[in-house]
């Protein structure tokens, strides 16, 4: 018995296959990654600023918007990936070029970038959707791993550019075309309208039914986000758990201290006979999701000028949680200043749920969630 | 020339930029694991996924080249392709709901939702369908008929004709 033969490049009669097919959803998937890439080193920036780089504390719900959105063309690009790995599928039997020549070592080196792009985008698409989850079942630290693949992409990406550069200007000036030989469009019923149509269809779906984890006014819908808007304590999802924290309960002589050129020592009652503000602000969490509050408490100003710190200073902020990254946080001084940002007490009408940090957190504008510090029980003034 | 010369040389920059910071981030245990990750992402893609939609593909327009068969098979393509990708999304929500130790992650009931969402998809799909095939018993339209039956025939003379490659 004979085997079949394995698949050429010949082997694909759709005339979908074709380079302007695969220059139009190209130029969708780099703008997904594009956009990816610039609202990622945003996010990469907040945890950790260059002292280069100053940022602001306003618009309020940046971050918000800037990680919703991350999230939400990540998700896009799933469907955009698979299309563009449809269109090109053929050229993964493309014969090598055989005997070596230039030529033959151009098409190698070509190949191989495309294989990193391709490895690296398939990867990173994987474990950010499933770093959503909180599911993290591989063996390297996400972020790391998140952060350096991003860079990996984008250089593979332009390297892919240059390569293409002439079948993209092509497209461009719709220089005229040799019409394939297959199945005409009237029986296959396959047209390159109907192909985009299709595509950008599938992408909006998937962007509709997970979107509502970021914007609640669609969370009834959103069957394919990890979060629903409005559960959890006090009607907010929670991203880190007093369990997981460490912090299972808060005894009754706990005691709140700042430490600027004077240190105060003040109890929950004493935090609370302060002048209180209101802050409606959002939890923007680094997973994508996002949802508004509206917050009670002290204004870090205020904090400040009751210690005898200035009005612009930086702030180390240190939790009750047990180990972790995010024990302790910096609050660059145009943060502590913002007179929205609060040592929050309160969340939606209610004293704090011990899961949103109580007795006391810190809330402030335009900032991802996990520098949002819970379980605060110490200030440091560090200039 | 130099445009692209230029495109390359920053992209292989950004590219190495990349390594350098996963070979100073990621300590050997995961360095050594993750070419297996960027390879297992590859034969996914390239090897199951793909394949996947280009059989179904091939399936849908071999049913498709019976007489009428073009005009709903969009329809068809368009619905299998929807469930197809929402049904890839809503995997890893579905394996992983009640497993982890946060319950207001993953708060659905995934199975319930991605059940409802695969039949409204099919819903509108057999919608569809029916407008497609209603619209095409009523305007058949002489000339688009003539030149669908003529491809039609043309293509059956290929297929008749014997295979010698
Ligand atoms: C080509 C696509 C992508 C690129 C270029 C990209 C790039 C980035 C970058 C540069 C960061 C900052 C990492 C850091 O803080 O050091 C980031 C963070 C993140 N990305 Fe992506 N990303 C992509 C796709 C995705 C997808 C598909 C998802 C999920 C659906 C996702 C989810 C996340 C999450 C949750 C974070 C926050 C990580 C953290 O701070 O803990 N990303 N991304």
């Amino acid at each position: 018995m004979k085997l079949p033969a394995p698949p050429t490049e010949k082997s694909f009669p759709s005339s979908l296959h074709h380079p302007r097919v695969a220059t139009v959803i190209g130029r969708w998937l780099g703008t997904a990654v594009v956009v990816c890439f610039l609202t990622g080193l945003y996010s990469h920036f907040q945890q950790d600023t260059p002292g280069w780089l100053p940022i602001p504390s306003r618009p309020a719900t940046l971050y918000r918007v800037t990680q919703g959105l991350h999230v939400l063309s990540g998700t896009i690009a799933v469907p955009l990936l698979l299309a563009k790995l449809w269109t090109v599928y053929p050229k993964l039997f493309a014969k090598l070029p055989w005997p070596p020549s230039r030529k033959a070592l151009e098409t190698m080196l070509e190949r191989a970038s495309i294989l990193v792009l391709v490895s690296a985008m398939a990867l990173e698409l994987f474990i950010g959707f499933l770093n959503t989850l909180q599911w993290y079942p591989w063996p390297f630290p996400f972020r790391q791993t998140h952060y350096a693949l991003a860079w990996i992409i984008v250089g593979a990406l332009l390297v892919h550019i240059a390569v293409k550069l002439p079948l993209i200007r092509a497209n461009w000036r719709r220089i005229a075309e040799i019409v394939p030989n297959s199945l005409p469009p009237a029986i296959s019923g396959l047209t390159r309208r109907g192909l985009f149509r299709t595509v950008a269809g599938a992408a909006a779906l998937v962007g509709i039914t997970s979107v509502g984890q970021s914007a609640p006014a669609l969370g009834p819908i959103a069957v394919l986000a990890p979060r629903k808007p409005n559960i959890g304590p006090q009607g907010l999802p929670v991203n880190r758990t007093a369990d997981a924290a460490g912090v299972t309960s808060v005894d009754d002589n706990w005691r709140f201290t700042i430490k600027g050129p004077q240190e105060l020592s003040l109890s929950l009652d004493e935090l609370q006979q302060l002048p209180q503000s209101r802050s409606a602000l959002p939890i923007a969490c680094v997973e994508g999701w996002s949802q508004g509050g509206r917050w009670e408490g002290v204004r870090i100003r205020d904090l400040l000028e009751l210690c005898g710190a200035p009005a612009h200073s930086r702030v180390r902020v240190v939790s009750m949680e047990k180990g972790g990254f995010y024990a302790t946080s910096e609050l660059p001084e145009q943060f502590a200043a913002d007179p929205l940002t609060l040592l929050a007490l309160r969340l939606n009408g209610e004293e704090l749920a011990l899961d949103h940090g109580f007795p006391a957190r810190i809330i402030a504008p335009n900032r991802p969630g996990v520098l949002q510090t819970k379980w605060v029980h110490r200030l440091e003034v560090i200039a | 020339m130099k445009i692209r010369r230029g495109l390359a040389g920053a992209g292989v920059l950004l590219g190495l930029w990349g390594v350098w910071k996963l070979a100073t981030t990621v300590d050997v245990h995961g360095l050594v694991r993750l070419p297996l990750w960027l390879g297992g992402a590859v034969l996914a893609d390239d090897f199951f996924l793909v394949p996947l939609t280009v059989t179904a593909g091939w399936l849908v327009t071999r049913w498709a080249s019976r007489p009428d068969g073009h005009r709903t098979v969009g329809t068809i393509r368009t619905t299998l392709l929807y469930v197809g990708i929402t049904s890839l999304i809503a995997a890893p929500l579905l394996l992983r709901q009640g497993k982890g130790p946060n319950p207001t992650v993953l708060p659905r009931d995934y199975l319930r939702d991605w059940l409802l969402l695969e039949a409204t998809i099919v819903a509108a799909g057999i919608v569809g369908y029916f407008i497609a095939s209603r619209s095409a018993g009523n305007a058949l339209r002489p000339a688009t008929s003539a030149v669908v039956g003529r491809a039609w025939r043309g293509l059956r003379r290929v297929r008749r004709a014997p295979r010698c490659e």
